[in-house]
């Protein structure tokens, strides 16, 4: 299994390690889920995220394949800013969905998931055109700093390097010295940032952090707070058959360019037919509802659930389901079969929880 | 880990604490961390006559759901009810706190199944 550049510092501290796309990763540290999660809501925790993958696009024609490869409006990008999108290929399945990152027009960097990297990379690599592809993944290391005072810490790190950072947007700066790229992203439905930085100084920066409260939290907390958050996850809510206007993401689909790969699919009247919706679901009865549950309505199977949890918020059970669009009334009761028993549930709208905000 | 000495043990990670002929049931310090975070503890058995090891309820962690067993033949005559609102005794207290259910055992000789503690770290 490969390790990130923390993996001593998971160890050291106690955490429960598994397998998480050939990585071994915390899944929780001694704190367990529920206070780790607690951490980001109320105040700062910090996530290794270096198992996703980094990807470099460089050359002078990037701006143009970034163009071919993704359905963004590469001209609306500023140098500076960050757009969630999706990756198409050319048979309209979704491989991933990603950050790109504008550096300069010559150069983008790709943020992508992990359990994908080795299939997009040649994906990417089958249709590119005068670029160099550059996986940078083992190179760096990569933290989610999340909760409402993440900005704050940062700030006190790097004499307020980032005060005006905008929500989207990046900056690289210095902390003692060391270059670290700052992205104001996430995905815990709470405000924070995501770091990048060479992997000889991953333990400083590590060290750093602890030093200001910021508490180390797994990769079960993540799952918790993006399901909080109504967060897609690919290979739950997100697949490759997945129809993007189905599953909310149609408002990511905003390249008018006709070098676009799929602007055709995107453009054209079949990705407007979809007949499946994602909801949110609040469980009545005890017991959680996992991914692969049917969800029923009079007896009828109406979908699936995608992704199911605990919320301490929310104070019970929560999940994500994709369901038959005509059923998707809100204070719909439905029933979700799990193992031998049904439990009843109620459509809500996504999210389950919003941050306030300041 | 703490596996005490006074209990036996299932191969199912349950702990119970015989006296007489009543068995207070539980799970061990071992199955809690395996879990993760409980949210919730259902036992459907109450008043029912069970078999060594059948199942008498179930156990929810955020992560993952267990089938709990019985250690030992009986009838169960209570239900831990103070943890069936805070689950998370489980986690904090499992051996005290987070009882699950008492048993009226109906056959002492089912105990020869059972581990002791010195038995029972081996497995774990």
């Amino acid at each position: 299994m490969k390790k990130t550049i923390f993996y001593n510092k998971h160890k050291n501290l106690d955490a429960k390690l598994v397998d998480f796309a050939g990585w071994e990763m915390p899944i929780n540290y001694p704190a367990g889920i529920i206070k780790e999660s607690g951490f980001v809501r109320d105040s700062c925790g910090m996530f290794d995220v270096s198992h996703m993958g980094r990807v470099e696009v460089i050359g002078k024609n990037a701006t143009k394949f970034i163009d071919k490869l993704l359905p963004v409006d590469v001209n609306a990008i500023n140098v500076s800013a960050a757009k969630y999108t999706l990756l198409i290929n050319e048979n309209k399945e979704i491989l991933d969905d990603l950050i790109i990152y504008k550096i300069s027009e010559e150069k983008y960097l790709l943020v992508i998931n992990a359990s994908n990297t080795d299939e997009d990379l040649i994906w990417i690599n089958k249709v590119k055109e005068d670029v160099n592809i550059i996986n940078i993944t083992d190179k760096t290391g990569m933290l989610a700093i999340q909760g409402p005072e993440a900005l704050e810490k940062i700030n006190l790190l790097s004499n307020d390097a980032i005060a005006d950072l905008g929500r989207y947007k990046y900056k690289e700066i210095k902390i003692q010295g060391m270059n670290i790229f700052v992205a104001r992203t996430g995905y815990t439905g709470e405000d924070g940032v995501e770091i990048i930085f060479n992997n000889n100084d991953a333990e400083k920066i590590w060290e750093l952090l602890s030093e200001k409260n910021v508490h180390p939290c797994g990769l079960g907390a993540r799952d918790l707070l993006r399901v909080e958050a109504g967060l897609h996850l690919y290979g739950h809510e997100i697949d490759k058959k997945s129809n993007p206007i189905d599953i909310g993401l149609g408002r990511v689909l905003e390249s008018k360019s006709p070098f676009y790969i799929n602007h055709e699919y995107i453009t054209g009247i079949d990705i407007k037919s979809g007949t499946e919706t994602l909801i949110g679901l609040i469980i009545k009865d005890r017991g959680i509802a996992r991914e692969g549950n049917e969800i029923y309505i009079n007896n009828k199977i109406i979908g699936r659930v995608t992704s199911g949890t605990h919320s301490p918020r929310i104070k019970s059970a929560i999940a994500i389901g994709k369901i038959d669009k005509n059923f998707n009334n809100i204070k719909n009761t439905v029933k979700i079969k799990v193992r031998d028993k049904f439990l009843e549930a109620e459509i809500t709208k996504l999210p389950f929880y919003r941050r306030r905000k300041k | 880990m703490s596996v005490p000495n006074n209990l036996k043990y299932s191969k199912d990670h349950e702990w119970v604490q015989i006296n007489d002929n009543i068995a207070t049931v539980g799970i061990t310090l071992h199955a809690a961390e395996s879990l993760g975070d409980i949210v919730y503890v259902d036992v459907d058995s109450m008043d029912k006559e069970l078999n060594q090891f059948d199942k008498f309820g179930e156990i929810e962690s955020v992560k993952a759901v267990s089938d709990l067993y019985v250690p030992l033949s009986g009838k169960v005559i209570e239900v831990n009810e103070n943890l069936l609102n805070n689950p998370e005794f489980v986690n904090e207290d499992c051996y005290e706190k987070g009882w699950i259910i008492k048993l009226e055992i109906k056959n002492k000789a089912d105990q020869d199944q059972l581990l002791d503690s010195e038995e029972y770290k081996k497995i774990i």
